[in-house]
């Protein structure tokens, strides 16, 4: 059986890109709450498929632009 | 701080003083057993047996009266927070089983006072577990969706 992996994302980095869009705007795109993309951006939540694809389309890109599986072990 | 984790914090202190007053009334009021003559007594526990639920739900109305204010990962949390509940719930009956059961054996029988007190102590315990629930579901970060 394979190791779990470690999701990652690049959100802060992708906020500044987007003209510095703040987590509030960011929030209102993606349909949840500012305290969602806070721990998002610690790495302390691992969104559902459909969030992904939300944040994504927020910023105009594809999902695998926002998050990034890494394997471990 | 999230919607939902402000609503289990007010409910957290409303839980809190709930309990404390009910204390409170039956140390100054005397014990139990005064309940059933004392009509002043009755009345503020009726009181407190009203306004308490009221203020709670005035509460939850406040907090989360706006759509889209709970998103995934706060329905994870509150979803997780029931087995807080339960564990609490059944722990506090437990206890009311042994300490009537010891108390009471000799007699036969346990006063009827204490059926209104089992209650109240259930709802104020499940509502102060759920918020406890909730807020250490905040402070852990419920890391998966």
């Amino acid at each position: 059986m394979p190791n779990a992996g470690r999701i990652s994302n690049r959100i802060r980095r992708l906020r500044f890109d987007n003209d510095e869009m703040t987590q509030e705007e960011l929030a209102n795109h993606a349909g949840c709450t500012r305290q969602t993309i806070i721990a998002l951006e610690q790495g302390k939540y691992v969104p559902s498929i459909s969030l992904a694809f939300q944040i994504a389309r927020a910023f105009s890109v594809t999902v695998e632009d926002v998050f990034q599986y890494e394997e471990t072990g | 701080m999230a919607p939902l984790q402000k609503r289990a914090l007010y409910s957290l202190v409303i839980g809190v003083v709930f309990a404390v007053a009910l204390i409170v009334i039956f140390i100054v009021k005397g014990d139990v057993t005064t309940f059933d003559e004392d009509l002043g007594f009755r009345l503020m526990v009726y009181a407190l047996w009203v306004g308490v639920p009221l203020a709670y739900l005035i509460v939850v109305n406040l907090t989360l009266r706006k759509p889209g204010q709970v998103d995934e990962r706060d329905r994870l949390i509150m979803e997780r927070a029931p087995r807080f509940q339960f564990l609490a719930v059944l722990f506090s009956l437990t206890a009311w089983v042994i300490v009537l059961t010891e108390v009471f054996s000799d007699q036969g029988q346990v006063p009827v006072i204490y059926l209104t007190l089992i209650l109240i102590s259930t709802l104020i315990i499940g509502t102060i577990a759920q918020a406890l629930g909730i807020l250490f579901g905040y402070w852990r970060g419920e890391s998966r969706a």
